[in-house]
């Protein structure tokens, strides 16, 4: 499929988008790529031209089919507040956003694809769930959190686009956590602590996703597209305890009385917001999820599996420098004809 | 004579020193074992399943197998030695799942090519702390249909309790009889799959706790389906969880082979239910017969 020629990104400004924007300017297929954000992104993004937008305004309305761009991408659907996006604005960027984003898209007669990057959230962290759920079990249980909430309306709003646009490939692409170098977000926030909280007698398995498998995944997807939801998460899974003792930290388990209250206040501190919820939810349960459509359909080899993204950042975080770099330079794509 | 002793107060020195020695290295072992595991450097399986936790407490499950429960295994060699297989067994207990915890040891020690087990535990389980912690670590997953296709597909042994809740708490005056099983999604993910059905009869683990009450107030109190009272529970606190050392008897019938009916068949309902009747009754069958070779329930 090659329907990569002109690639907007919306969001790029977050590290997601950066990410993706210096992957797709690495390959000669992709033609042009544009970004959008409503703030300068940090970091060079090289090729990519920058326009700043708000795609909450629907302003974004006119400009986007003026781009002619082939594939959409949304990064800027955000998992927690920034230094410039203070947690009551997340409910607004992420659903507004969305909403005028897929009204810009509509307009666009030439989009033959859109990508959105959302969050493996939706299936939630229950005691009796499928250890690996596969894309068609997100109604299983009820969106608990805000953060669920919105990422489900948002999914309805994908799901609402591809009906009335059956032409353009509709793709929703459902994240695990991360964990790597180069990884700021409240989770690895909460790894850093000196003693990491734990909840008493729960040991939940979790999937954590390596950055450059994260992009590595973004990137397939932008460039050989498919229809409906693909998880995002590595082969096998790891227990919260083997990780802990893997990073080399130690942690203390709080009795479940305690635990609600002492995750609302550390998620405080580490600027989690909402999100604190999903974590206390995501630390008792934990969440598998069943990679099989992203590795056949999309065509997306995974360079770590969930035990080697947690040794990597092991490594990294104890200041090891490492001798050899990662076999899969940069971010490995590998598409299917 | 002076000889003699001489010797013989030798070989003992020698003897003390060998088994010094050999203690040594057996503590070194645990160390050494201990320090790695604190490093976080052994395996698990995507299920959370730990191998070396598993062996870590397997002598537990020996002392309750051979000495507490004298447990006597027939027919373990029904079970397949490779690829997948689903076993079903009746559920008791009413407190704890040992019958699925003996099954596995019974495979364990008897079978020729002995492998792991996973179960398939009740939803509520994973709800309790430290319960659901070592759950998982000796293969216990929660019961769903997707969890027992991916398992079966991978081709491991699983058993199943299609009995459910409804076996596991029936109160002692019932005992060996087999309630309902469910809705028959054994049978549709075993036909989905082609694997064979491992019927097995589980003779001894009704007296273990013998259930002769519920307590609603205590269940409503802390979310549980039911909370069993026995002679001992709760009486006696969590002495109370020390389980009767009756006799047992568990019995792997005849495996029954679906691979005929192709992975289609899964949508007929009346096969689905005629298979999990089948598989019913003959379990109920084994089970009368097994209490009568068995014999008396304590002796």
């Amino acid at each position: 499929m090659a329907a990569s020629r002109r690639v907007v990104i919306a969001g790029v400004a977050t590290r997601w988008g950066t990410e993706l924007a210096r992957t797709l300017a690495r390959d000669p297929g992709v033609e042009e790529i544009i970004g959008i954000d409503s703030t300068r992104p940090a970091a060079d993004l090289g090729r990519t031209e920058f326009l700043e937008a708000d795609i909450r305004n629907p302003v974004i309305s006119r400009i986007l089919p003026g781009l002619e761009p082939d594939v959409v991408v949304h990064c800027g659907i955000l998992w927690y507040p920034d230094e410039d996006r203070p947690s009551r604005a997340l409910h607004d960027i992420n659903v507004i956003g969305t909403l005028q984003l897929l009204a810009a898209c509509e307009k666009t007669t030439s989009l033959k694809a859109l990508v959105g990057r959302g969050s493996a959230a939706i299936y939630g962290s229950a005691p009796g769930a499928p250890c690996f759920f596969t894309e068609d079990m997100s109604r299983q249980y009820p969106l608990r959190t805000r953060f669920q909430r919105d990422i489900g309306e948002l999914e309805g709003y994908f799901e609402n686009f591809a009906r009335r646009r059956p032409e353009v490939t509709c793709c929703m692409l459902r994240f695990q956590v991360e964990i790597g170098p180069g990884v700021d977000d409240p989770f690895t926030r909460y790894l850093g602590l000196p003693v990491v909280p734990t909840q008493l007698g729960f040991d939940p398995r979790l999937q954590l996703l390596h950055p450059a498998d994260a992009t590595g995944a973004l990137a397939a997807a932008t460039l050989n597209p498919v229809r409906g939801p693909v998880n995002v998460s590595p082969d096998g899974a790891i227990s919260l305890s083997r990780l802990l003792r893997l990073i080399g930290k130690p942690a203390v388990g709080l009795p479940p009385i305690v635990a609600g209250q002492a995750f609302k206040r550390i998620g405080r501190q580490l600027a989690a917001a909402d999100m604190y919820r999903d974590a206390e939810l995501l630390l008792r349960y934990g969440r598998g999820c069943d990679n099989r459509r992203l590795r056949e359909e999309v065509g997306y080899e995974l360079a770590f599996d969930a035990e080697g993204a947690v040794r990597d950042f092991a490594a990294r975080a104890a200041g090891a420098q490492r001798l050899f770099p990662s076999p899969h330079p940069g971010s490995p794509v590998r598409v299917r004809s | 004579m002076s000889a003699a002793r001489d010797r013989a107060t030798g070989e003992a020195v020698d003897g003390l020193a060998e088994a010094t020695l050999e203690w040594a290295e057996v503590v070194q072992r645990s160390t050494e074992r201990v320090l790695r595991r604190l490093a976080g450097e052994y395996h698990e399986d995507e299920w959370g399943f730990d191998e070396e936790f598993a062996e870590a407490v397997f002598p537990v499950f020996e002392f309750l197998y051979r000495v507490w429960w004298r447990v006597e295994a027939v027919g373990v060699a029904n079970l397949p030695a490779h690829g997948r297989a689903l076993m079903v067994g009746n559920h008791a207990g009413s407190i704890l799942p040992f019958d699925a915890v003996m099954i596995g040891t019974a495979v364990q020690k008897e079978h020729p090519l002995p492998r792991w087990v996973k179960a398939m535990v009740l939803n509520w389980a994973f709800d309790l702390p430290f319960v659901s912690y070592v759950m998982r670590r000796i293969g216990g997953i929660p019961a769903n249909p997707a969890n027992l296709t991916r398992l079966l597909e991978q081709d491991q042994p699983v058993m199943v309790f299609p009995e459910g809740a409804k076996g596991f708490g029936k109160p002692f005056s019932e005992r060996y009889r087999l309630q309902r099983f469910g809705r028959g999604g054994f049978v549709e993910v075993a036909l989905e799959t082609g694997a064979p059905i491992v019927p097995v009869a589980v003779v001894g683990s009704e007296e273990i706790y013998p259930k002769l009450g519920e307590s609603p107030l205590l269940a409503r109190a802390i979310g549980a389906p039911y909370v069993p009272v026995t002679p001992t529970f709760p009486w006696l606190g969590p002495l109370g969880l020390v389980p009767l050392p009756s006799r047992w008897r568990i019995e792997f019938l005849e495996p029954i082979d679906l691979s005929g009916y192709g992975p289609g068949s899964s949508a007929d309902r009346s096969l689905v239910f005629d298979i999990s009747e089948q598989v019913r009754e003959r379990i109920q069958d084994a089970l009368y017969k097994g209490l009568v070779e068995r014999g008396p329930a304590f002796l």
